[in-house]
């Protein structure tokens, strides 16, 4: 990858954390505030729970898009942590291949999906249901360009790195 | 069933992708738009099934509060503590640090619902501690890490048992009581297994502490030891929601870190949130992709096709149960736990009904089934994860798992013959089930 190219995609990657991490402390306040507002002030909030759903959507689609690398994921890597540099570059070929034809077969009728939820809106905050689901769009437009670029770098010669069974976030 | 169908081509591709190593949710949201594209369907719907789901599914948000709530209180010198009031109690006994490693996770899984961020909260420090003058060998240290990891997701709080809840329609609460037993009794399969092993092996003692000391050291782990009493509290009073009492019991953590062990940065905070996000973003792909799969599972109609075909086996209930055991132990070898909670059990579930298998003692059994998956080789994620942190070749850490493995599967077994084992709590607390 081009240098410049590189640093770009770090810094993302560094502001998707950022903005990842602002959204479960967000959720987590929201939490509190519910409880708070609920048992102490015997008033109910509706607004906190429906806020804490949409930063569990945001989180999950963005984080996924712009945050973790492929190896953090839940995936199943006996084969392909048992294959030569040569063999996972094919491996990252047809199956990047296939998923950048599979999301993007679908890409038109998502669009369309997302902006005819422009008719609702949220509950309690009110917000149209087509911005709200847009991250959708994001998630998929970024699937595509992040195995696009596999493909890509995979045709030129570059192997996918390995991964580290440490660093992944299985909660189990 | 046809071979060609899309629904067929569908499974091709999930089960073609996931092998390859595209990660299992995006495996199924590609296979999902695969059926939808050959079955002449809206290919939107997968995006509609995906955040309308994700968008409801409110009680999974317990998970990255209870993940944050073991991160704030592991940020904290707890560790320390715990480890110091486990060994006032069962360090006097022949093996005894080996002891003192099952009884730090049994309490530590009062407070995390997770059996990998155990391992990696205790692994090192337990295997220095093990190893130091050479009094264990190292790879036993290993092995007993991993297995006593195993009980972090059955004693509550448990995230594989919040997906159970999730895919079983079943009450989060009542499946935390019913773990509690089995928990405990894996925990007393393993300490008895120490003891043989210590006297033939002559495994060392650890100094006593004396008696009197006893309150002081109670004394300073107590706000740790107060967390799983708080949790359970607010859940079986009724006063909290349980993804409330997660919320509770994050806040509560990051309280006693904080303001009570004053060993809390702004920078542990924000690692911790960063670790929690990270488990809740890989979870939460791989829970989208299974919404949508679920979507054409359902039009397929496969659980109800399934049911029929097994009951026309005449199956009896125990025999349906030996059988998952077996096919899950199987699985287990081979697969992630979280794919098998979400896509294979559903499609039992109807079948377990069926029959009239208790839905909490259906969901017990497998979770614990399950959770053995992460000790048996050749994929097993504990197993990897000990490997890299003690740094012990995975061979020998296996050959120490394994009879450790057999005493638990022996317990596992108890737990499909004896449903009370699992349902005595629930039931106590007013659960009607059968």
């Amino acid at each position: 990858m081009h240098p410049s190219l590189s640093r770009a995609v770090d810094w993302i990657r560094r502001r998707a954390e950022n903005v990842v991490a602002g959204l479960l402390a967000l959720m987590f306040v929201a939490f509190l505030v519910q409880i708070v507002f609920r048992y102490f002030f015997n008033f109910p909030v509706g607004w906190s729970s429906e806020l804490s759903v949409i930063t569990w959507l945001y989180m999950v689609l963005l984080g996924s898009a712009l945050w973790l690398k492929e190896g953090e994921e839940i995936r199943f890597d006996l084969l392909t942590g048992a294959v030569g540099a040569r063999a996972r570059r094919v491996v990252a070929i047809v199956v990047g291949g296939a998923t950048v034809v599979l999301f993007a077969m679908a890409l038109p009728a998502t669009i369309r999906y997302v902006m005819f939820m422009k008719v609702e809106h949220s509950s309690y905050l009110k917000i149209r249901l087509d911005l709200l689901y847009s991250v959708y769009v994001v998630f998929a437009v970024a699937v595509i360009v992040r195995y696009g670029w596999a493909v890509w770098a995979a045709l030129r010669g570059e192997a996918p790195e390995e991964t580290d069974v440490t660093e992944k976030g299985y909660g189990l | 069933m046809n071979l060609t169908s899309p629904f067929a081509w569908s499974l091709y591709g999930i089960v073609g992708l996931s092998l390859l190593g595209l990660p299992v949710g995006h495996a199924m949201i590609g296979g999902s738009i695969l059926y939808l594209f050959l079955a002449g369907l809206d290919m939107g719907t997968a995006a509609e099934q995906l955040l309308n789901g994700m968008y409801s599914s409110f009680l999974l948000l317990a998970i990255p509060l209870f993940v944050l709530a073991a991160e704030f209180m592991n940020a904290g010198s707890i560790m320390d503590r715990l480890l110091r009031f486990c060994n006032a109690i069962v360090g006097r006994f022949r093996g005894g640090m080996a002891h003192v490693n099952v009884v730090q996770s049994i309490i530590f899984a009062s407070m995390s619902g997770s059996a990998l961020a155990d391992a990696a909260s205790s692994g090192k420090l337990m295997q220095s501690l093990m190893t130091r003058d050479g009094r264990y060998p190292p790879a036993y240290a290993a092995a007993l890490t991993t297995v006593s990891s195993v009980i972090g997701p059955i004693i509550p709080p448990s995230i594989p048992l919040v997906l159970y809840a999730l895919v079983s329609d079943t009450s989060v609460g009542y499946l935390f009581l019913g773990g509690v037993i089995p928990g405990l009794l894996l925990g007393a399969v393993q300490m008895a297994l120490i003891a043989v092993t210590a006297k033939r092996r002559n495994f060392p003692v650890e100094d006593k502490v004396p008696l009197r000391e006893l309150p002081r050291v109670t004394w300073q782990a107590f706000p740790a030891l107060l967390m799983p009493v708080i949790l359970l509290g607010c859940l079986y009073s009724g006063i909290t929601t349980p993804t409330e009492a997660a919320a509770v019991a994050a806040a509560y953590a990051l309280a006693v870190s904080a303001l009570l062990y004053r060993s809390v940065t702004l920078r542990d905070v924000y690692h911790s949130l960063c670790t929690s996000a990270r488990i809740t973003v890989s979870i939460g792909m791989l829970i989208a992709g299974a919404l949508v799969f679920n979507y054409v599972i359902t039009v397929e109609n496969i659980p109800r096709t399934l049911s029929a075909l097994l009951s026309a086996y005449q199956m009896s209930p125990l025999v349906f149960l030996l059988a998952v055991n077996v096919l899950l132990l199987v699985l287990g070898c081979f697969l992630e736990g979280t794919t098998i909670i979400l896509v294979i059990l559903p499609v039992l579930l109807p079948t377990a009904k069926a029959l009239g298998i208790d839905p909490v003692h259906f969901g017990v059994m497998t979770v614990t089934n399950i959770m053995l998956g992460l000790v048996t080789p050749p994929y097993g994620l504990l197993l990897f994860m000990m490997n890299k942190i003690a740094n012990v070749p995975l061979r020998d850490i296996v050959r120490e798992v394994m009879p450790f493995l057999y005493v638990m599967i022996g317990a596992l077994a108890l737990i499909m013959l004896v449903p009370d084992l699992v349902l005595l709590l629930p039931r106590l607390m007013g659960y009607k089930g059968s």
